[in-house]
């Protein structure tokens, strides 16, 4: 009952944020919900099952590429694009994973990068569809279905952002609640047993993988029209490496960890550069502080803390 | 008729045959032990049987159906379950989610994406049914990875148990026990063996374990089967006590 109270809360502010924030803010609200739907969406790979992607940016990148080129060269409407894209991604990943599965541990992080940088790689040669080193520019919001114009406004997109946010969170939810995320659970700590117990390991990893890369397609797929470009930096591995570190900093395997980790890095980063041009040696510094002292990282921290007092009292 | 039947089971690994031509059957209510010095090929015997590995030449039957060619998943969902003789659990979950895991294994709804009360339901009760009858009921809510050695080789045969199998693969269950705990080991598997509804191939170091627990005794060497009868035809056969026994016949006698 306490967590659907928490969650109401939060997003009832989430909710009333455009009445009191100026313009700007919204902006990097905006893009803090959509880069939590990303590192969420990594979580589930990462925190729930052990599977360490150094190539999440694959998914990011590839539902940009997908929601921007929808938009221009066709009439699909925004929401219409967003969500063609999202599934683009996760029928994309089914391939990824289906080969990266083959191999385990490092192996399989290697194989991960080199698909996205595969992708990086292809968006340069591909130029009548990819745009070459420019990328999509002009990327529109178009209105609709149904003439619908609400979500093209920019406080319209925002709750279009935080609705996906939502559902994707309550989605992933009750995936780590279920059977299936008992079987995530196993083959994160021993997947010699859980394979002896008679699962079937790989169809469950293939499953998550694709789920994965289908949200952070859906998050992607909500960036290019949120900027109004694509380009290849969104396939890059440094952002593979950002999300990763989204993801530690706020508490892999908690779900709402990363979504505060995203924010946190988007912050510190706002905060950092606007001081230094080498922000980046601070926040490596920062992630270092995190990985030593709060190796279960922000949300981690503060959940098992909520809990004790709890267990005490009864 | 024999629910369990191994017909000329081999297996090379290059120019090395760890299983030559291993003919042997197991029976309901039956507990088989498999015996033999370290490299007589019983691990692989189990890893032959359970689909770890695939045979060179023969086949393994269950209940009348071609085990040979199903992975190690497939045989488990047909109602083999096995142990290992390193102990294998999920350290972070409890001793009851461990079990409850194995248990889930075998329900047809165990990959659901959603909801899943009844799913676990189900699990939690053939769980609890399991952890009682190997008396670690009363450390369900602790953590696996915090169990004593003894309570852990306990564990994995209650997550076997949990899985509600028809032929058991219990590979050197007292392995690293104290003197004691292997007592106490025997005295519960004694006790869970004796219902009679279970098929049982037993690998086992420890002789006394054995003598008390088999009903038969196969005797590996090299792969091969050199002797295969009752607890006492075995002990009584002088290939097998000038091989292995040594002068544990004697003291047991």
């Amino acid at each position: 009952m306490g967590a659907w109270r928490g969650l109401i809360l939060v997003v009832a502010v989430l909710a009333l944020a455009p009445l009191g924030l100026p313009p700007y803010m919204m902006t990097l609200l905006t893009e803090a919900l959509i880069l939590g739907l990303f590192a969420m969406s990594l979580d589930l790979m990462v925190g729930y099952t052990r599977l360490v992607s150094f190539g999440h940016a694959a998914a990011y990148g590839f539902g940009a590429y997908c929601s921007g080129w929808l938009l221009i060269n066709t009439d699909l409407s925004l929401p219409s694009a967003v969500f063609v894209a999202a599934i683009a991604s996760g029928v994309l990943a089914i391939g990824v994973a289906w080969v990266c599965t083959r191999s385990t541990g490092v192996s399989f992080s290697m194989l991960t990068l080199a698909f996205a940088q595969l992708l990086y790689a292809i968006t340069f040669r591909w130029t009548s569809v990819t745009g070459g080193s420019d990328g999509l520019a002009g990327i529109p919001r178009r209105p609709g279905p149904f003439g619908l114009t609400a979500l093209t406004s920019k406080t319209g997109f925002y709750f279009f952002v935080l609705g996906l946010l939502v559902a994707a969170f309550l989605l992933c939810r009750q995936l780590v609640n279920s059977p299936f995320g008992a079987v995530l659970r196993g083959i994160r700590e021993n997947e010699a047993k859980t394979l002896a117990l008679g699962y079937n390991t790989r169809a469950y990893k293939i499953a998550v993988v694709a789920l994965s890369y289908a949200l952070g397609g859906l998050a992607g797929a909500l960036y290019a029209p949120f900027a109004g470009f694509a380009n290849s930096e969104l396939l890059f591995w440094l952002l593979s490496g950002q999300v990763l570190i989204m993801v530690i900093v706020g508490g892999a395997g908690t779900l709402i960890g990363p979504i505060l980790g995203a924010a946190f890095f988007m912050f510190a980063q706002h905060q950092l550069s606007s001081y230094t041009e080498s922000w980046a040696i601070y926040f490596g510094m920062l992630f270092i502080f995190f990985v030593l002292f709060v190796p279960r990282g922000i949300w981690g921290s503060v959940a098992a803390r909520l809990r004790r007092p709890a267990a005490d009292g009864r | 008729m024999a629910l369990l039947e191994c017909e000329g089971l081999t297996r090379r690994f290059g120019g090395l045959v760890a299983v030559s031509s291993v003919t042997m059957q197991v029976a309901t209510g039956e507990v088989r032990a498999v015996i033999g010095p370290n490299g007589a090929g019983k691990s692989t015997l189990f890893n032959l049987i359970n689909g770890v590995l695939p045979p060179s030449a023969g086949l393994v039957r269950f209940d009348g159906e071609q085990l040979t060619g199903l992975t190690p998943a497939q045989v488990c969902q047909r109602g083999v379950s096995r142990t290992f003789q390193l102990t294998a659990l999920f350290p972070e979950m409890t001793v009851r989610e461990n079990a409850s895991l194995a248990a889930q294994a075998r329900d047809a709804q165990r990959w659901l994406p959603f909801g899943g009360g009844a799913v676990f339901h189900r699990a939690r009760a053939k769980a609890d049914a399991a952890l009682e009858r190997l008396g670690l009921s009363h450390v369900a809510d602790r953590p696996a990875g915090l169990l004593s050695h003894g309570d852990q080789r306990l564990l994995e045969v209650a997550m076997a148990l949990a899985q509600e199998p028809r032929l058991l693969l219990l590979d050197e269950p007292t392995q690293g026990l104290s003197v004691e705990e292997t007592q106490q080991a025997v005295e519960t598997l004694k006790t869970l063996l004796a219902g009679g509804e279970l098929a049982v191939v037993l690998v086992e170091h420890d002789m006394e374990v054995v003598f008390r627990l088999a009903h038969k005794i196969t005797v590996l060497h090299r792969g091969a089967v050199i002797a295969d009868g009752t607890p006492e035809e075995v002990k009584a056969d002088p290939g097998v006590q000038a091989a292995y026994l040594g002068d544990f016949a004697d003291a047991a006698d």
